[in-house]
């Protein structure tokens, strides 16, 4: 213990332990990061275009209420006027003015916060009149079909609903007569007309809802689904396939009551794009406005000052470490080998944009395919420098067809491969290849899984949003790392695998 | 189960990766030092200046513009060994046993072309088997002829052994014997085995073969252990003086018993593998303590360290 290893790792932790101290007391930092997971960035994009006259865009937009609160929207009209217009539940953006013959881009961005699902304590939803467009005798069809269920309760009654527009119409089943009648009155009507004259005869309250599921996404259509009141809450129901979504649902709602979502009066509004990414960053924003404001150096010289675009960055670049300090057990404590040092943390990296599976995949397609053409190379002794600048331009073929397969098949993951890092892989087929000649395949192949063993472990370190956010607000965490790492260092005891590998030694004193 | 095992080898003193990197690498070697071990020319020359024996240097071929001449500077010599001077694990070396107008027999019966010969020097110059791809020189040696002692466990190759030298004093050895599977390689991890050495008598104790305890030799089926190592003290001898010369503190020599010359220097090694504990049964770790202990006048001249050794880690004394 008198190594100066220990002083300079004790010296890391008070450095560390100091200053998120002082965060917390002075700075009064939270100490645990709220969900992470409940916040989104929403956008809408789209064009313009029309004629002369004035132009009116009408677009459902999200708003504050009970299960959402919205922050930090920003509009984009160009030259037309915005207004906001409330219309019964529905908070519409309205776009208007005369536009110039090359069109207007418009846009819309906001912050949404989804707040955990509450029991509601309102009054009970209105139940609507059928609709518009079914007779009286399709109502009275929808009664007979659905009269069966009258005794249950709301909640339940919605679930038998849901199951017969899969086709599942429980025992008893209703009169052939009345199937085929259903049959016939589905061929003539939409389908959510059915649905919802069959809700209707249930007498339970629903109503249309259209907005966007909740996945990072960018998509040019959106979502209709129905909402349905239980009693206690709208329940969602998917109404093409009957499927009731799980709480907490993920769709976010943009107008309800069969409001459609976009109206446009004179013109056209084309391109529409909508964008949802988790916007972890913005909701600590939000926390954290009166640290934005505040001039104390810590505050001044947090990571939050970034601009958002590279916020990102910096909240997996603070994790990097912690994938070293991976490899630092895996081979020190544990002695499994793995190809170079950073090769793994590489590896994890680029694994966030292909995906785990997708991400394996590749590399082990790409090492033993290079590991292959490597040996063919063997023969050709070629020099080390041009070697592996063919072993590097195989890769980078291996990845434009990754690529162009990937667009084939409509698989995102293998047009990310791009991202892998080349030059890794390329030293990995050269190690592979030097291990298997000088140590044998197995010892090789174990390379190999000890290294994607721990690009995996890392990946999964990276993606943990709770950590990505404590290390943002708390950056002095990397001093805790870097003492653990110098620990490590001077870690002269046995490795794991050593116990086994001097396995002849056991019980021999 | 793990603190139990833990605990074992604690008790017999073995090295372990960590510490011998931390502990030993680190402390005991510089890095400045490591060419005069990496490049076999300078760990010639620096042994013939201190009178060890290595086997004789016919020629150094330093650029492609020489091998024109190739088949002039070999003329004298009907066998001869060609090999790399950074090169790692025994890579690139070639051993010319004979020749005549059809050209090189290899040691394994095959006969290469002079123009083969010539491209794999070229291929030597390039760095193709060079420790990090630098350029390279190729020697040409003599070839040694391995005493005959260790002919019935050898499977084709040539057999070594190998010394560690801790702050030069001899503290572990063992016999390196290909096989089959090392494709005449005497380097463990590629298949060969390791039979470690009685210190005290230069006797040979039991094999370690891959990761297991093994007493008879895989090809030849003849018995590994109880075979008298000859020349035992004057290699340990040599063993201790190399440890001076290099400035190295934790060192492994690898010497080749010649038939008529007897012992010669063939390599040294930095970074010296741990194997070697398990082809004797003991700790390095134990030794070295042992050396650490040892009063400051053992030290004094390799002929008192080798006498030291001797008498401090013979199996009888149960170190």
């Amino acid at each position: 213990m008198k190594h100066p290893a220990i002083p300079l790792a004790v010296a890391l932790l008070l450095i560390s332990f100091a200053l998120i101290s002082y965060r917390v007391i002075w700075l009064k930092y939270p100490i645990f990061p709220p969900a992470p997971e409940k916040v989104w960035r929403l956008s809408m994009d789209g064009q313009v275009t029309g004629g002369e006259k004035e132009i009116t865009v009408m677009v459902g937009l999200p708003f504050t209420h009970r299960g959402q609160m919205v922050a930090e929207e920003r509009i984009r009209s160009g030259t037309l006027a915005f207004n906001l217009l409330h219309e019964g539940p529905n908070q519409v953006g309205v776009w208007s003015g005369v536009i110039s013959p090359r069109g207007e881009a418009i846009g819309y961005s906001a912050t949404i916060q989804v707040r955990p699902p509450q029991p509601i304590k309102t009054k009970t939803a209105i139940l609507e009149p059928y609709p518009l467009n079914t007779q009286e005798e399709d109502q009275a069809l929808a009664k007979r079909l659905v009269r069966k269920w009258d005794f249950l309760p709301a909640a339940d009654r919605l679930r038998r609903i849901a199951a017969a527009l899969r086709g599942i119409w429980g025992s008893p089943p209703p009169e052939d007569q009345d199937l085929r009648e259903w049959s016939a009155f589905q061929e003539n009507h939409i389908h959510l007309d059915a649905v919802l004259l069959l809700l209707r005869a249930a007498s339970l309250p629903a109503r249309v809802v259209e907005g966007l599921q909740l996945v990072e996404s960018v998509t040019g259509s959106t979502l209709t689904w129905v909402e349905v009141w239980t009693g206690q809450e709208w329940d969602s129901l998917q109404p093409e396939n009957g499927e009731i979504y799980q709480q907490p649902v993920p769709l976010l709602a943009l107008t309800t009551n069969g409001l459609p979502l976009i109206r446009v009066i004179n013109g056209e509004l084309s391109e529409v794009r909508w964008t949802l990414n988790r916007g972890i960053i913005s909701q600590w924003r939000m926390q954290f406005e009166r640290i934005m404001s505040s001039n104390r150096f810590l505050d001044r010289w947090s990571l939050f000052r970034l601009p958002a675009d590279f916020q990102g960055t910096f909240r997996i670049l603070i994790l990097v470490p912690i994938g070293a300090l991976m490899i630092c057990l895996l081979r020190n404590i544990i002695g499994f080998p793995t190809f170079g040092i950073f090769l793994p943390v590489l590896m994890a990296l680029a694994f966030r944009n292909t995906g785990l599976a997708y991400g394996l995949g590749i590399f082990w397609g790409v090492v033993l395919f290079g590991y292959v053409v490597r040996r063919q190379i063997d023969k050709l002794r070629l020099l080390l420098v041009p070697r592996l600048s063919v072993i590097l331009t195989l890769v980078i073929l291996c990845i434009i067809f990754f690529a162009l397969l990937g667009n084939k098949l409509g698989l995102r993951e293998f047009m990310a491969v791009g991202l892998l890092p080349f030059v890794i892989l390329t030293m990995t087929i050269e190690r592979f290849f030097v291990i298997t000649e000088e140590s044998g395949t197995r010892e090789a192949l174990w390379t190999a899984v000890g290294s994607a063993g721990v690009a995996v472990i890392t990946y999964k370190i990276l993606q943990l949003e709770p950590l990505q956010l404590t290390f943002f607000v708390y950056p002095e965490l990397l001093f805790v790392i870097a003492a653990i790492q110098v620990l490590l260092g001077r870690y002269t005891g046995y490795r794991l695998l050593e116990l086994f590998r001097f396995r002849g030694f056991w019980g021999s004193s | 189960m793990i603190l139990k095992a833990v605990h074992w080898l604690r008790e017999v003193g073995v090295l372990g990766m960590n510490r011998r990197n931390a502990e030993y690498i680190m402390r005991f070697n510089p890095r400045s030092f490591f060419p005069l071990v990496d490049d076999k020319l300078k760990t010639k020359q620096l042994a013939k200046a201190h009178q060890i024996p290595t086997p004789p240097l016919y020629h150094v071929i330093e650029h492609h513009g020489d091998l024109g001449d190739l088949a002039e500077l070999v003329s004298d010599h009907q066998e001869f060994v060609v090999k790399p001077a950074r090169g790692a694990g025994g890579s690139g070396i070639i051993l010319v046993s004979d020749h005549s107008e059809e050209g090189f027999t290899k040691q394994n019966g095959e006969v290469i072309p002079l123009k083969a010969l010539t491209y794999h020097i070229s291929d030597i110059l390039s760095g193709i088997y060079s420790l990090e791809g630098l350029e390279d020189r190729a020697l040409i040696e003599a070839l040694v002829h391995p005493n005959t002692v260790f002919d019935g466990i050898t499977y084709l190759g040539v057999p070594d052994i190998r010394i560690i030298v801790y702050r030069g004093v001899p503290v572990m050895s063992m016999v390196r014997l290909p096989t089959r599977s090392s494709d005449g390689k005497a380097n463990l991890h590629r298949g060969a085995i390791g039979v470690g050495i009685d210190m005290g008598e230069g006797t040979t104790l039991k094999g370690v073969h891959r990761s297991s305890v093994v007493t008879y030799h895989p090809d030849t089926k003849k018995p590994v252990t109880g075979i008298q190592v000859p020349h035992w003290e004057s290699m340990l001898l040599i063993a201790a003086r190399t440890g001076d010369m290099t400035g190295i503190g934790y060192l492994g020599v690898d010497l080749v018993i010649d038939r008529e010359r007897g012992p010669v220097l063939l390599e040294l090694n930095a970074r010296p593998g741990l194997q070697i504990q398990i082809a004797n049964q003991a700790g390095l770790l134990r030794r070295f303590d042992l050396i650490d202990k040892a009063p400051p006048e053992v030290f004094s001249t390799p002929e008192i360290r080798v006498a030291w050794a001797l008498d401090t880690f013979s199996a009888r004394t149960a170190n």
